[in-house]
């Protein structure tokens, strides 16, 4: 089963970790925690794939919502340090353009 | 075409499965929770298959995941039979060899209607659903789809890489 870690930080930046899989079951979960914070206003969001040892469809629809109402919140949600598993899924949907993979969960609204 | 025996081997790696040493198989409920029986099922033949490399492991377990998906999904579909959902259930066997990973995948729910040689991505970048299969398609070299004696039938072949 999934865990997610959930964080604000001192500069408004949420960072959310989900651990485990990402699957069918778990990115309703996401979507939740995703919705949740851009609701209570948290619009720039980081989710650090550390820690996410796999990704479907479903996880990646999740990203995408969560992309998706942080830029109407005004805000944007990046994606850090995928594990080999996830950035393999972001390749074979042509995803890695949309959510760019950054290096590192400090920096990565850096740009 | 629909009514053969559905034991009856047919061409392709749906008929290799079966003479596979060391398939391992899982009939369950086709419900979402499932997908953690699957995972370890798979777990398991890389325990028993250790020289499998990580790239065919993620492609592999990708499209694995994404066939149960769609079945689940569409088990929840169907209209409820006499006011309740009938028991809709998927058998799953999984395979290595030194050349490839093979996963068959039955269930007992309503014919798809697809064309798997017209299945694409989104061409919305930002669509939040739809990828699945097209997912599926991209990681294996085969997918393959037939209604038999009543089931759906999926054989999904992965050639595993020449290792380093």
């Amino acid at each position: 089963m999934i865990e997610f870690k959930v964080e604000t930080r001192d500069d408004g930046i949420g960072v959310v970790t989900p651990q485990g899989r990402l699957n069918m079951v778990a990115a309703r979960r996401l979507k939740e925690v995703l919705g949740g914070l851009v609701g209570d206003g948290t619009s720039r969001i980081v989710v650090d794939m550390a820690e996410t040892t796999f990704l479907d469809s479903s996880g990646l629809g999740a990203l995408i919502g969560g992309l998706k109402s942080a830029r109407q919140a005004g805000g944007d949600l990046r994606v850090a340090r995928p594990t080999e598993s996830v950035l393999n899924v972001f390749r074979l949907t042509n995803l890695d353009r949309v959510l760019r993979p950054r290096d590192s969960v400090e920096s990565a609204f850096d740009e | 075409m629909s009514d053969q025996d559905p034991r009856e081997p047919d061409a392709g790696p749906a008929a290799d499965i079966a003479s596979m040493e060391g398939r391992l198989e899982l009939s369950a409920p086709a419900d979402p929770e499932t997908m953690e029986l699957v995972h370890a099922l798979l777990e398991s033949l890389w325990v028993a298959h250790p020289d499998v490399l990580d790239v065919d492991r993620f492609r592999f377990e990708t499209a694995v995941i994404e066939i149960l998906a769609n079945i689940v999904e569409h088990a929840y579909q169907l209209e409820p039979v006499d006011g309740e959902r009938s028991p809709r259930r998927f058998e799953i066997g999984v395979a290595a060899n030194a050349d490839c990973l093979v996963a068959t995948l039955g269930d007992n729910g309503l014919p798809m209607a697809l064309d798997l040689s017209d299945v694409a991505m989104p061409e919305d970048d930002l669509a939040e659903s739809g990828r699945g299969l097209a997912l599926a398609v991209a990681a294996l070299d085969d997918l393959h789809y037939e209604r038999v004696g009543g089931r759906n039938q999926w054989t999904l072949l992965c050639r595993r890489a020449a290792s380093a």
